[in-house]
């Protein structure tokens, strides 16, 4: 995982604006050993965690990561069904599970990343408005982005997905795959193009997709427009 | 970028222009009209434009070789550092409400006293079977995007432009082999590029070809020519030119020509006043990433003496 100094002057950059308090909570592989000491025993785990301590380090205090083992929380692993390691999960206040990615934030994945966490504390959804007005059109959801860390559209579909997590009540979950690092789920799937968006382990759409597409998906007809 | 900071997008006021897409000549536009002191906001379905898929560019003055990606950061840095606001949305409509203009998306409202339309264009399909079925399952428009699939694999490039040869180049560098299938004689090339694409052995260019369907089961397996051959690769990658994407702009009344791209003079004006376009969508007939931001600088600069006409009084 590179961390070369133009994305870290970002993240300090953006993080810095944060005025709200947020926390995610992130799964790794930890071990306690006998003489007390933490252990991480997935190989990237280690490197993930310091690119996520560099928000943390950078947002005031603003950001909490709750860094949980799934050797030492094993009840918080069952109860978020972590399948792997490392995951971040954005989990509201009801205990509903919003974002999860199994993907690091880094590249041009920083920007919908500090979007989130920046709606996720509370700052304005720019799509919030026409969500709510057809979430009664939504049924629950799941939609699946699956990503590269060079692809150049993927951030886009990456931002949109999330803000529509964030905006929908807990109706819709988005989950960001990076498949170079998980290529067992990009396997599953048959991609082998990025961004490749599944709704609902249903609907497929490929490549560079608008918002209206994805919420025309999730609805299965035409968006009621909230103005 | 991506609309992080909502709170700097005001929807209740009108902007002074609000530029309509992604691409280098949108945020070109944007940044001459910004420091001609107009209150800009740039609304683009995709940051980057076509130009984010391009591995390779050497030919924007100034800047001796970077990729699509690395030249549009620049741009994007240069946008943020005027702290010109960008949504990532698509207008749908527009309405011209006499000494102002409202643009409708599916999620907002805008109002501006004038737009500028850099829509851009989108890659051409094919239209032959099997190629909706298999995309993102071995059919790709987009070598950067999907290329490291392809590892130690078998694809072809079906087209003969410089933009074909660019992306035969960028799969070569992890591919087994590289086919090039073109209906022509000889690809059309930049000759720097072709001379490249001749001196790469893992590149071979098919010519007089066209692909007529492309099969497999879960993934690709092969492509059929229309003389019969069924001829196994693992990917195709569809670089067939593009179409400009102008279908607001006629819906709104806008002058296209018979190649669908929006009328402009050489003051980026459309027939309609307020209204102005460039790039991509427009009718330039040689459309690169500079040529286009000249347009957007010019748009930029007849929306400014537009909107101070405007705003005289008599």
């Amino acid at each position: 995982m590179a961390q070369n100094d133009k994305y870290k002057e970002i993240i300090k950059r953006e993080m810095a604006k944060l005025t709200k308090p947020v926390k995610i909570k992130v799964f790794t592989s930890q071990r306690t050993e006998v003489d007390g000491s933490k252990i991480r025993a997935c190989m990237d785990c280690g490197q993930f965690m310091g690119l996520l301590r560099i928000y943390e380090d950078n947002s005031n205090g603003m950001l909490t990561i709750e860094e949980l083992s799934i050797d030492n929380n094993p009840e918080f692993a069952k109860r978020y069904d972590i399948q792997r390691v490392p995951t971040i999960l954005f989990v509201d206040d009801n205990g509903r599970e919003l974002i999860r990615y199994l993907a690091a934030p880094q590249g041009g994945e920083i920007q919908p990343f500090i979007q989130s966490l920046f709606t996720f504390a509370g700052a304005p959804n720019y799509y919030e408005a026409t969500i709510k007005q057809n979430l009664d059109r939504i049924q629950p959801s799941i939609i699946k982005v699956m990503i590269t860390e060079t692809c150049p559209y993927c951030p886009s579909v990456v931002a949109t997905a999330s803000q529509f997590a964030l905006a929908s009540e807990g109706k819709i979950r988005t989950v960001i795959v990076d498949i170079m690092a998980n290529p067992d789920i990009g396997q599953y799937y048959d991609a082998s193009g990025v961004p490749y968006t599944i709704i609902n382990d249903s609907k497929t759409l490929v490549g560079m997709v608008g918002a209206n597409e994805i919420l025309r998906a999730l609805i299965g007809g035409n968006i009621k427009v909230q103005y | 970028m991506f609309n992080i900071d909502m709170e700097s997008i005001d929807l209740e006021k009108t902007y002074d222009l609000i530029v309509l897409g992604g691409g280098p000549t949108a945020i070109g536009c944007a940044i001459y009209a910004t420091r001609f002191a107009l209150d800009v906001l740039v609304v683009g379905k995709i940051f980057g434009g076509l130009i984010a898929t391009t591995h390779l560019v050497e030919n924007y003055p100034g800047i001796t070789s970077t990729s699509g990606q690395g030249l549009m950061d620049m741009f994007k840095d240069h946008m943020n550092s005027l702290s010109i606001p960008y949504i990532t949305d698509e207008i749908r409509s527009i309405e011209n409400a006499d000494d102002h203009f409202i643009l409708h998306s599916f999620f907002q409202k805008f109002k501006a006293k004038s737009v500028v339309l850099a829509t851009g264009s989108e890659r051409k399909k094919l239209g032959i079977p099997g190629e909706e079925e298999f995309a993102g399952r071995g059919v790709s428009y987009c070598a950067t995007c999907d290329g490291p699939f392809y590892k130690d694999k078998t694809v072809c490039v079906i087209g003969g432009s410089d933009s074909a040869a660019k992306e035969a180049l960028f799969l070569s560098q992890n591919v087994k082999k590289v086919y090039i299938i073109y209906r022509g004689e000889e690809i059309r090339a930049e000759p720097i590029n072709k001379k490249r694409v001749e001196e790469n052995h893992k590149i071979e260019i098919i010519y007089k070809t066209n692909i007529v369907e492309i099969k497999g089961d879960n993934t690709v397996k092969s492509v059929i020519f229309d003389n019969g051959t069924e001829f196994e690769v693992d990917g195709v990658f569809i670089e067939v030119g593009a179409i400009p994407n102008s279908d607001l702009a006629k819906r709104i009344g806008v002058k296209t020509n018979e190649k669908n791209e929006i009328i402009i003079n050489r003051k980026s004006e459309t027939n309609i006043p307020g209204i102005f376009a460039a790039g991509d969508v427009a009718d330039a007939p040689f459309k690169q990433a500079i040529t286009g931001v000249a347009e957007g600088v010019v748009a930029a600069y007849s929306a400014f003496d537009y909107i101070k006409e405007m705003n005289i009084e008599y």
